[in-house]
């Protein structure tokens, strides 16, 4: 059997049932014989895009994502959506052609050492080179995207392997699955810990939603009587109608989110890495308390915050095992009466009734009126942050955003895979101006292969969050941060491309447009006009630690964060 | 000054991805070793970074790469250095720890000379 017919049949037996990308010369002998096969390949118009979707494919189906995208451009073009996903622990096989093996490394046409450009930001990769190992190779490929810490694999696959001749023999050829790499052997000094606390936290990050550890998570901190607070990349893997989960925490977090991280005396912290963004000035962070850290990866363990208890293990072996371990808590419940109370007081004082349109008064109609199951993306910037703070997440919604990478423009595409991935549920994308210019092709996507997602975009004609950024740290001095005219009229753009779109600029439009978009079977659009004068507070300054927090009109009354 | 010795797969790239995390993490490595050893297609990698806590950040992360088979930090072996000395009697070689070269090339004041220091 030839090698293209091999690639085909070895993505079947993983299970692929759809895929994203774009052809190109290296690639044609395999896409002549993808189309003998039932795989699903979506056209998109960017292979950036292709990565998106598989990504958000991944995040939902929980399953690898497979994009494909040709030599030279194809695969730097591809490299954003990898990035993403690494940086998000996302399970993804990013396949790119590559010209003749005996022409590597001659600068041939649409040559590019895709091999080197992918190493830093893939899990792992592979450059095949020998047909006898190709078959194996893409084994390992979905092998080592699914097992421990999940990742991005990218193969690039010289055109000649496609052509070459593979033998049943090599086609069988088994991979070693290794076993989870687990070290317990501190859990005793973690329950013992747990069991002393006067005032523990949870501190959970995206490895629970990977994990889908949630609930477990929920019956954990009900023991502990501890309060949830969740990264942004945890948002909607515990559910946040639970009295204990206070919401997103961080630079744009909930101050009581914030109150509880840093007023703990023990923090058991899941599946996170402590980015910058959650822990402001990391010198001072957790300087107060004893951290009692889990991750499935044990180079996270100390990386960031240091010598602390650490666990090795999955999100929802070990918090099993921690329930398992623990005895009833005797402790007065006063911290949970504390937090509890606070929790309740937290709320921000945005106006719902103003024109010109506030963003809070979207991402609230929008959590109101979405179905339980309804799944959001976000794009990167401003519409983030309120999402973050204003959408409510619970049963089984899925709040979906690129929280490492931080990539303008992931949300669209990721919706449209999020979408494939459970045709049943309303998709929302989150969107800004910016962020949507960015990928505002991928509507041709989207109409073509018939995939009704709604963009939700908050138009306020500027790159919003770096405006912010000058207007708080610079003196307001702006530059190159607005759009002066070259902007779109975005109704008519989704038009252009056969998508349905509506302008929203009062109040009282607001929830009408949500529910028909969320109604639509077309791809829907609604270009929410909003007041480009509102910033996203409360906000700790970069570096910085809670004390300094800018509150905005946030009405916390509690102590220091 | 701290050892770390890798077995690895021996095949091409290795080398790019290991150093890959020493040069995210900033580190410089003083010396490095490598060659194919007693394991077949293996290789061994022994190199050698100045500091300790750096040494044991990065570790980790090297222990995580798939071509890794395993990573330690070894026991401090002695550092050898190796020069060429052109005198007058023509080129001498010398090999020995580092301060036994040093002196040498010293004590022999030569015209011109090349040395490497640190080897393993």
């Amino acid at each position: 059997m030839k090698g293209a017919r091999a690639a085909v049949e070895l993505l079947e037996k993983q299970n692929v049932q759809v895929m994203f990308g774009i052809p190109g010369g290296v690639l044609l002998p395999f896409y002549d014989e993808l189309l003998q096969s039932d795989i699903r390949h979506i056209l998109v118009r960017h292979e950036q895009c292709a990565g998106h979707m598989a990504d958000g494919f991944a995040r939902v189906s929980k399953r690898p994502g497979v994009c494909i995208a040709t030599s030279g451009p194809g695969a730097t073009n591809l490299v954003t959506g990898v990035a993403t996903a690494f940086m998000d622990s996302s399970p993804m096989v990013a396949i790119t052609g590559q010209v003749e093996t005996d022409k590597l490394g001659n600068d041939a046409f649409q040559e590019a050492d895709s091999f080197s450009l992918m190493m830093p930001v893939t899990k792992h990769n592979f450059r095949v080179t020998d047909p006898k190992v190709f078959p194996e190779t893409i084994k390992k490929a979905f092998m080592i995207a699914t097992t421990g810490r999940f990742g991005p694999v990218h193969i690039d696959i010289p055109v000649d392997i496609f052509r070459a001749e593979i033998t049943d023999e090599q086609m069988q050829k088994a991979v070693r699955v290794p076993k989870p790499k687990r070290n317990l052997a501190d859990l005793l000094d973690a329950i013992k810990l747990l069991e002393k606390a006067e005032r523990p936290t949870i501190m959970v990050g995206g490895g629970v939603a990977w994990s889908q550890a949630g609930q477990d998570i929920a019956r954990l901190a009900e023991m502990l009587m501890a309060p949830i607070v969740t990264t942004l990349m945890a948002k909607g893997s515990v559910s946040e109608n639970h009295p204990l989960v206070l919401g997103v925490c961080g630079m744009h977090g909930r101050q009581v989110a914030n109150y509880a991280l840093n007023n703990c005396d023990v923090l058991l912290a899941i599946g996170t890495r402590f980015s910058d963004r959650v822990t402001g000035k990391l010198s001072e962070f957790g300087t107060r308390t004893k951290v009692i850290h889990v991750d499935i990866d044990s180079s996270e363990i100390g990386k960031n915050v240091k010598g602390r208890v650490g666990l090795v293990g999955d999100a929802w072996t070990v918090v099993n095992a921690l329930i398992a371990g623990l005895q009833k808590r005797t402790k007065a419940p006063t911290w949970k009466a504390k937090i509890i109370e606070l929790n309740k007081q937290c709320t921000c004082d945005y106006d719902l009734r103003s024109d010109p349109l506030k963003p809070q008064k979207v991402i609230h109609e929008l959590s109101k009126n979405l179905p339980d199951d309804a799944i959001v993306t976000t794009e990167v910037g401003q519409n983030q942050m309120w999402a973050a703070h204003f959408f409510k997440c619970y049963g089984k919604r899925m709040f979906i955003t690129s929280g490492g990478l931080g990539t303008m423009g992931f949300g669209f595409p990721a919706a449209m895979g999020a979408k494939i991935a459970r045709p049943e549920s309303v998709v929302a994308d989150i969107a800004g101006d910016g962020s949507l210019q960015m990928v505002s092709h991928e509507f041709a996507t989207a109409v073509e292969n018939d995939i009704p997602i709604m963009v939700c975009l908050m138009n306020n004609g500027w790159l919003g969050m770096v405006k912010q950024w000058q207007k708080l740290f610079y003196g307001s001095r702006y530059i190159a941060t607005r759009f002066t005219g070259g902007t779109p009229d975005f109704v008519k753009l989704a038009e252009a491309y056969g998508a349905e779109a509506v302008r929203v600029e009062r109040h009282s439009e607001v929830a009408e447009a949500i529910k028909r978009g969320a109604k639509a079977d077309v791809p829907f659009l609604i270009d929410f006009v909003i007041d480009p004068e509102e910033d996203v507070l409360p906000m700790t300054p970069p570096g910085m630690t809670s004390a300094d927090c800018i509150k905005g009109r946030c009405q916390w009354k509690g102590e220091v964060c | 000054m701290e050892v770390m010795m890798l077995l690895v797969y021996d095949q091409p790239g290795v080398m790019q991805r290991v150093m890959g995390e020493f040069n995210r993490k900033r580190i410089n490595v003083e010396t490095i070793v490598v060659g194919k050893c007693e394991v077949p297609d293996r290789a061994r990698i022994v190199l050698s970074i100045a500091d300790k806590d750096k040494a044991l950040s990065v570790i980790e992360h090297i222990r995580a790469l798939h071509e890794v088979i395993e990573a330690d930090l070894v026991d401090q072996t002695r550092h050898e250095a190796y020069a060429l000395i052109f005198g007058k009697e023509g080129v001498c070689r010398v090999t020995g720890t580092v301060d036994e070269v040093d002196s040498i090339v010293k004590k022999s004041q030569p015209d011109r000379y090349i040395q490497a220091m640190n080897a393993i």
